[in-house]
């Protein structure tokens, strides 16, 4: 898989973060303390976070600053979590959304 | 409970951080709400450095002007709050503010308001603008800069105003590659050095060429672009390929007015500073008394504009409030002449332009009459 | 040219050279700023007082090159990486180049890298003499040792381990397929999206404006498009601006949408908690 982590960078200075396990749609995967759920994922190549629940198009980030909310996912079974701002926390169960969203406690 | 203080400034970018400042020195007491969970706004992933003069701390990059404001925010901490992850989300006719902070409802009311809540992406219509790998220049940069990842591989930047061709060079600095730039107007419209350097670096820059459509099945693979004519119309036969995993939208910026149009602030449609702004005095305060705007809020421009915006307002706010001392009247025209000199350029034209039919508004007097 | 490719004739960049004597003495700065923009950080960095003071913060640097030691100072702060020093007063054929590089890897002194012209080309090669790393201005400056015919052309360079990541992007669009045919946009329009939360496309819009809703309000409530989480943020502008061009209205004669809080949506729960007052 391609490496999207930035390690020699002119101006910024990157330094390897803790290492944060999440599962995304069951695989587990690894984060870099710092990141976001959206960021975490952009690192393991995941470009598809959702499928519209209209148009059934595929969905991926658009603005990363929380403006767009094109980055709605199933987060520990919560709906509609904006995981482009949202920090990734150890464990966090990750799921493609492909609806509007239900209830958590449903 | 209410809470209650003599300034709220909204967003804690380059304006804001400047608004805050200014105010609390001047011994307003301050409370600054911040969307995100850091100060900073845009700043933190601007590595370039800034063009201006000293004043505007030029030649410093963005990211360490942040830090630089930060700091003196914290030299004043006795007289700010600052709340981060949280959004004003109401703005209200007897002047409170509703705030989402960090998922607790609460209720602020202040004397005095300096919206600096900047600016968001325009997004452009055509064919499957929405595959994932279609992204707002500002998440690239926020990719790259604040998270330390490369988008794609290979990018296809669209749009040559100074952010399209900041976010082409960082793209460079980061080892990703740059297919092109292409912008619909004849000439570029950023800074011809920033268009230089990438352009040495083996970036063209396709004038009067736009994006055709984004082809790919569940994310991006290649781009169709194509020349387009004086009628605005694409040339026939011009098209062209462009395999990218990675599009780039920079096509501008539109000011974030959501609570101004709450408050009920008269808005004007001036495109030439990226869509509805509020009508101001040349002192930044709206038609609705006691409320400022500053920075993008006020219309698109650069940052260093932004701060002396910001400057301005948290001055004016605080003097209105009867605070401040000595030098305040020199203070004002400091402000006042930078942002002359800032905007005297001819790249500043159309902000001129923009700016005269902004300003000129009559503030009602306000109601407290505190000052 | 410049403004149509960001590469500065050669017309420009010889009005910006000093007398052949001076150039024959020792290096100098060469501005490759020909814009006015409002920028000063050259003229205030030198120590010699050898780029005029700004009378108007727009103004395009002056250098006087009797005062310039072509130290590189300006070169270091410049924003628009627009300074190059150039010394052709070495002999043997050769010349400097120092040029502000802001890429890693940096190259080594005695390495061999590309020589690049103001439009990408490779032109040659170069060795490198000197390299300032700018740790301070995170500005490193590079000089490199080219033939003397080539000081005035060469302004980038390519380090081999940079070439293999980023390939010559002209080589890339000569690979290019056979174009297309462009269909015309309102043949495709399914697939143009305009409101991405609630998954509104371009067809829906026009068809709601060709039955007479003209008012981006009308449009929401009818088809959603503004009522998701980003609340009309990203959909908001392109719609007003379909519907000035479909109607012939000026665009800011098009109405927004009317803008209610919450800014953005939140749970009931969350106004059930925190302050009630």
């Amino acid at each position: 898989m391609e490496n999207r982590r930035i390690t020699d960078h002119p101006i910024l200075d990157f330094s390897e973060g803790e290492v944060i396990p999440f599962t995304f749609d069951g695989k587990p995967m690894e984060g870099r303390s710092g990141d976001t759920i959206a960021s975490a994922l952009h690192a393991n190549g995941v470009k598809v976070l959702g499928y519209h629940f209209k148009t059934k198009r595929p969905r991926g980030f658009y603005c990363a600053i929380g403006n767009c909310s094109s980055c709605l996912m199933v987060v520990n079974g919560q709906s509609n979590v904006r995981t482009c701002t949202e920090p990734l926390l150890p464990g966090m169960k990750v799921e493609t959304q492909i609806d509007r969203g239900v209830p958590d406690d449903v | 409970m209410m809470y209650e203080t003599d300034l709220v400034v909204i967003g804690g970018g380059p304006a804001g951080l400047m608004a805050a400042n200014t105010a609390a020195g001047a011994g307003a007491s301050v409370l600054l709400l911040e969307r995100d969970r850091h100060l900073g706004g845009q700043l933190i992933k601007q590595t370039h450095k800034f063009f201006g003069s000293e004043k505007q701390h030029a030649s410093e990059r963005g990211i360490d002007i942040a830090a630089l404001l930060g700091d003196e925010l914290k030299s004043l901490e006795d007289r700010v709050t600052v709340w981060t992850h949280a959004t004003a989300v109401g703005l209200y006719d007897d002047g409170v503010i509703t705030v989402d902070y960090d998922g607790t409802y609460r209720k602020v009311r202040p004397k005095r308001i300096v919206a600096a809540t900047g600016a968001s992406e325009k997004f452009l219509s055509f064919p499957n603008n929405d595959l994932p790998g279609i992204y707002g220049a500002g998440a690239v940069q926020t990719m790259m800069n604040v998270y330390g990842l490369r988008p794609g591989k290979r990018v296809l930047m669209i749009g040559a105003g100074n952010i399209g061709l900041i976010v082409s060079y960082q793209l460079l600095q980061a080892g990703v590659s740059v297919a092109a730039v292409v912008e619909g107007l004849p000439q570029i419209g950023g800074y011809a050095v920033h268009a230089s350097k990438i352009r040495r670096a083996g970036v063209p820059i396709l004038t009067s060429h736009t994006i055709v459509r984004a082809d790919g099945k569940e994310s991006v693979e290649s781009a169709v672009i194509a020349e387009i004519g004086s009628d605005w119309k694409v040339v026939r036969g011009s098209e062209q390929t462009i395999p990218c995993d990675v599009i780039c939208i920079s096509v501008g910026l539109t000011p974030l007015t959501e609570l101004l149009w709450q408050a009920g602030c008269e808005m004007r449609y001036i495109p030439a500073l990226g869509g509805y702004v509020p009508a101001r005095s040349d002192r930044l305060e709206t038609t609705v008394p006691g409320i400022y705007v500053a920075g993008d809020a006020a219309g698109i421009e650069e940052a260093s504009a932004a701060m002396v915006e910001g400057h301005l307002a948290g001055l004016e706010a605080a003097l209105s409030l009867g605070c401040g001392g000595d030098g305040c009247e020199e203070e004002r025209a400091d402000c006042l002449k930078q942002l002359s000199s800032l905007r005297s350029g001819p790249t500043a034209e159309k902000i001129r332009a923009g700016l005269s039919c902004a300003h000129g508004c009559q503030t009602p007097k306000r109601r407290d009459e505190h000052a | 040219m410049l403004e149509k490719t960001g590469i500065a004739t050669r017309e420009q960049i010889e009005k910006l050279l000093p007398s052949p004597g001076r150039r024959a003495e020792g290096p100098y700065a060469v501005m490759e700023c020909f814009q006015k923009i409002p920028c000063n950080p050259c003229s205030t960095s030198c120590a010699f007082h050898a780029i005029l003071p700004m009378d108007d913060i727009n103004d395009i640097p002056s250098v006087t090159p009797d005062k310039c030691t072509g130290c590189g100072a300006c070169a270091a702060v410049c924003p628009g990486l627009a300074i190059f020093i150039i010394d052709e007063s070495k002999g043997g054929g050769t010349g400097t180049v120092t040029l502000p590089y802001e890429f890693r890897p940096l190259p080594g002194i005695g390495e061999t890298v590309k020589a690049v012209n103001r439009a990408g080309e490779v032109v040659g090669d170069a060795v490198v003499t000197r390299v300032l790393p700018g740790k301070k201005t995170k500005t490193p400056l590079v000089t490199i040792e080219v033939p003397l015919s080539l000081v005035h052309e060469v302004r980038f360079i390519r380090c081999e381990a940079h070439q293999e990541e980023d390939p010559s992007v002209a080589d890339t669009l000569r690979e290019i397929p056979a174009p297309p045919q462009t269909a015309d946009i309102g043949e495709q329009d399914d697939e143009v999206v305009i409101c991405r939360c609630e998954g509104v496309t371009l067809r829906e819009i026009r068809d709601l404006i060709r039955e007479g809703y003209t008012t981006v309000d009308e449009i929401k409530r009818i088809s959603r498009a503004g009522m998701g989480p980003c609340q009309a943020r990203t959909c908001g502008p392109l719609i007003a601006a379909e519907i000035a061009r479909m109607t012939g209205e000026p665009l800011g004669s098009v109405a927004p949408s009317a803008h209610r809080a919450p800014v953005k949506p939140l749970p009931i729960e969350f106004f059930l908690g925190g302050d009630t007052e």
